[in-house]
């Protein structure tokens, strides 16, 4: 296989199945603080900082694979 | 130095800063150029606020004040009042950079003011050199932190606990600490890079109202990115000097 073809289908590959978790994870990290905020919605100014930063870890994985398919993309094939 | 897209050409992404010219040996970058465009503004505005601080704050007084408090407070709910004193200057300092930094990067002029084909101006932040510089930093005071709050004995015992698997735990330890670096590091570059080269991308896709919609999700990165950024790094301090506390 030409290699800048294979960087570019491995970026491809690094971007789709990558993203898989990191959306389950957001998706389990904001349904489990909107419960909490409709049990208590006083708490909701005090879910939000905590929120966004677990969201902020969970994203940061799909980062790394974002980084590594633009690495690929750019630098990688040569 | 332009890349095609739909045929439509536009300026060349690259992953690491188009050197500009050269400062005697070492090469000035369009990362290090805006970087000091971030200094020079936000030397101007302590400057601007400390000369004109009051008993009754102004309204630039009031949002300066505002925004330390909150970092302020952050800081101490995670870290303690003690050592979210001494640690304060510096997450502050970290939080406000990158914070001016990618917002000034969101402005229009970065990528397209180019000077021999290379723009001038790129986010200080899409450069790992920048993020690597800020997390080697922040890595480093934390373990003198550590050394300073448990004693040398106290830091080095850390990295073999429980003692009976000693061999075996130290260089998880190890790479634990490191891989702070790279997280670090690599969240933030990753972020602003891919918002960037996302905003070019979509520019040239579909001008010109969606791309409002991309610079405002952009902006919020930016924040949050910088909150992370102060957050992961109080809770590194406070992890490094808690158990210390814990002992007693």
């Amino acid at each position: 296989m030409d290699p800048k073809v294979a960087a570019n289908l491995g970026a491809a590959f690094a971007m789709g199945i990558g993203s898989i978790g990191p959306g389950l994870g957001i998706g389990m990290g904001v349904r489990a603080a909107m419960e909490a905020i409709g049990r208590n919605p006083e708490a909701a100014d005090r879910l939000f900082t905590p929120m966004i930063v677990g969201l902020g870890l969970a994203e940061a994985v799909a980062i790394y694979c974002l980084v590594t398919a633009l690495a690929l993309i750019f630098v990688g094939g040569g | 130095m332009l890349g095609k897209l739909f045929g439509i050409e536009f300026h060349e992404i690259s992953m690491g800063a188009e050197k500009l010219f050269y400062l005697g040996p070492i090469p000035i970058t369009n990362t290090i150029l805006t970087t000091w465009v971030v200094m020079v503004l936000l030397v101007t505005l302590a400057f601007v606020v400390r000369k004109r601080i009051s008993l009754i704050p102004g309204a630039l007084q009031s949002i300066v004040e505002m925004v330390i408090e909150t970092v302020y407070n952050l800081v101490k709910n995670i870290a303690g009042e003690r050592v979210g004193n001494i640690i304060f200057p510096l997450i502050m300092t970290l939080f406000l950079f990158i914070l001016t930094a990618n917002w000034l990067g969101l402005l229009p002029g970065f990528g397209t003011i180019t000077y021999h084909h290379v723009p001038i101006f790129r986010p200080p932040n899409s450069d790992l050199n920048t993020t690597l510089a800020m997390a080697l930093i922040t890595v480093f005071l934390v373990q003198v932190a550590g050394i300073a709050y448990r004693g040398l004995k106290g830091y080095l015992k850390e990295f073999v606990t429980p003692p009976i698997l000693a061999p075996l735990m130290a260089p998880i330890h190890l790479v634990s600490e490191l891989s702070h670096i790279l997280s670090l590091s690599a969240r933030l570059f990753g972020n602003i890079f891919g918002g960037d080269v996302v905003l070019t991308v979509i520019f040239v896709m579909l001008p010109p109202l969606i791309p409002a919609v991309f610079l405002l999700l952009e902006s919020l990165f930016g924040l949050i990115q910088a909150i992370i950024f102060a957050v992961l790094s109080t809770i590194y301090f406070s992890m490094a000097t808690a158990a210390h506390e814990a002992e007693h």
